[in-house]
């Protein structure tokens, strides 16, 4: 992994951090630069793994910018972006499961995160994004979760800091899940 | 007893791409869950540096058969014309094709205004496909319809026997516009900015500023049917048409 110092400065160039909306890219570089990060989050928090998250962000990119003039400005690019962004993801999704799992709001959050919310704005949102999933959770379905997704450990592990067996850290897991989307509310029952 | 949304959720766990399956409700309904958490995960979050550059040589390669990037000065109605020829020249194989193949919608389609003629003529189309919104007949004078191709939505429109498209999104930050048809104008549903049916900019409440007009998009009559110039990708289905 990069070293998170470099914060402030996506991948290039010491002009990036204050483009206006109606200001103008200089060409494709500039376009990418300042985009590919934006994107590949963005599909990353919508897919969750890194091999599609690159795969769709090429696609995003590769669409885009041919047809794209890059005489139009800053806002309008982005718009753009987001837009092909919001298409390559449904076809994703209906090329693998069938159904919409994940979308783009091209006019809501992934907007705002989109062109430009702050880092600690970006962060704390998915924070607490994560504590209201996990808030309704009980106990011990909130540790397993919280070991397995944010904390990294594998099952053996959680099942070891959970005094459980594999076999019931499993069972654990999947019905937390279960609770965390909504779908089973009686909770723990063994 | 491995479920396949088991698998699925591994995958995710392992960092590996999860693979397709017949889900049901509740499948998706975890599978969500579980890509919102991963997501979170504090390792999640920039690109690999390798997968940064290798897509920006990709582009690279793309950008340099596609075409020398002109550089042109502001001015939108300029833009908005050069980029129709530019794209105009892009799908046919040659500008002489375009013009065999109907391009009879805008004077500067078939006019001599091409800058540079040499350049463009040599100009492939790699991504862009012309892409039916609706049938000519449908479009009256003085109509407007919206179109949404996926990667491109916004409104045709027939005025003094031109057929005219812009894009759809706002310029402010990219909300997709609403026809007033009462009104003959465009507005913005997230801080109400307003455009005219030909793109420039009306109003913009609470903001000094005034926004840039919306893009043009290339757009031609071919075969009775109005086409515009739009990315092509699987997303883009031909069924997608539907203007409302």
């Amino acid at each position: 992994m990069p070293a998170a110092a470099r914060r402030e400065d996506p991948a290039d160039g010491p002009e990036q951090p204050s483009l206006l909306p109606t200001a103008a890219y200089s060409g494709w570089e500039a376009i990418y630069a300042d985009n590919i990060e934006r994107i590949y989050r963005l599909m990353y928090s919508k897919v969750g793994n890194r091999h599609d998250a690159e795969d769709l962000t090429s696609q995003v990119f590769l669409t885009a910018l041919g047809p794209l003039r890059t005489t139009a400005s800053v806002g309008e690019v982005r718009a753009y972006l987001l837009a092909t962004a919001r298409t390559v993801l449904a076809a994703h999704w209906r090329a693998t499961l069938g159904h919409q799992v994940t979308v783009i709001d091209v006019a809501g959050v992934d907007l705002e995160d989109f062109t430009g919310a702050a880092e600690p704005e970006r962060a704390g949102r998915a924070a607490r994004r994560i504590a209201s999933i996990l808030s309704g959770l009980p106990e011990r379905q909130r540790a397993v979760l919280t070991l397995r997704f944010l904390r990294g450990y594998s099952v053996k592990a959680a099942a070891a800091e959970l005094g459980v067996s594999v076999a019931n850290a499993k069972v654990l897991q999947h019905r937390a899940l279960r609770t965390a989307a909504g779908l089973d509310q009686e909770g723990e029952a063994s | 007893m491995k479920r396949p949304i088991d698998r699925y959720v591994d995958s995710l766990l392992r960092r590996r791409r999860p693979k397709g399956f017949a889900p049901t409700e509740d499948d998706l309904a975890v599978a969500r869950t579980a890509i919102d958490l991963v997501a979170a995960a504090p390792d999640a979050q920039r690109p690999r540096e390798a997968f940064v550059e290798e897509l920006r040589h990709r582009i690279a390669e793309q950008q340099n058969a596609a075409e020398p990037p002109p550089p042109l000065p502001a001015g939108h109605r300029a833009r908005g014309r050069r980029r129709f020829l530019a794209a105009t020249a892009l799908t046919a194989t040659g500008v002489a094709a375009g013009l065999a193949g109907g391009v009879a919608v805008d004077s500067a389609a078939s006019g001599p205004a091409s800058p540079n003629p040499d350049t463009e003529a040599d100009l492939k189309a790699t991504v862009g496909t012309w892409q039916t919104v609706v049938a000519a007949a449908d479009l009256p004078e003085g109509a407007v319809k919206e179109f949404d191709l996926g990667a491109v939505s916004g409104f045709v429109q027939r005025v003094s026997g031109r057929v005219q498209a812009v894009s759809g999104a706002c310029t402010h930050q990219g909300c997709r516009l609403n026809l007033d048809s009462a009104h003959r104008q465009l507005a913005c549903p997230c801080h109400g900015a307003t455009f005219t049916l030909a793109g420039a900019p009306l109003t913009h409440p609470h903001n000094p500023h005034p926004l840039p007009a919306l893009p043009r998009l290339p757009v031609r009559i071919d075969q009775g049917r109005i086409q515009v110039y739009a990315p092509a990708s699987g997303a883009l289905r031909p069924g997608n048409q539907d203007p409302t």
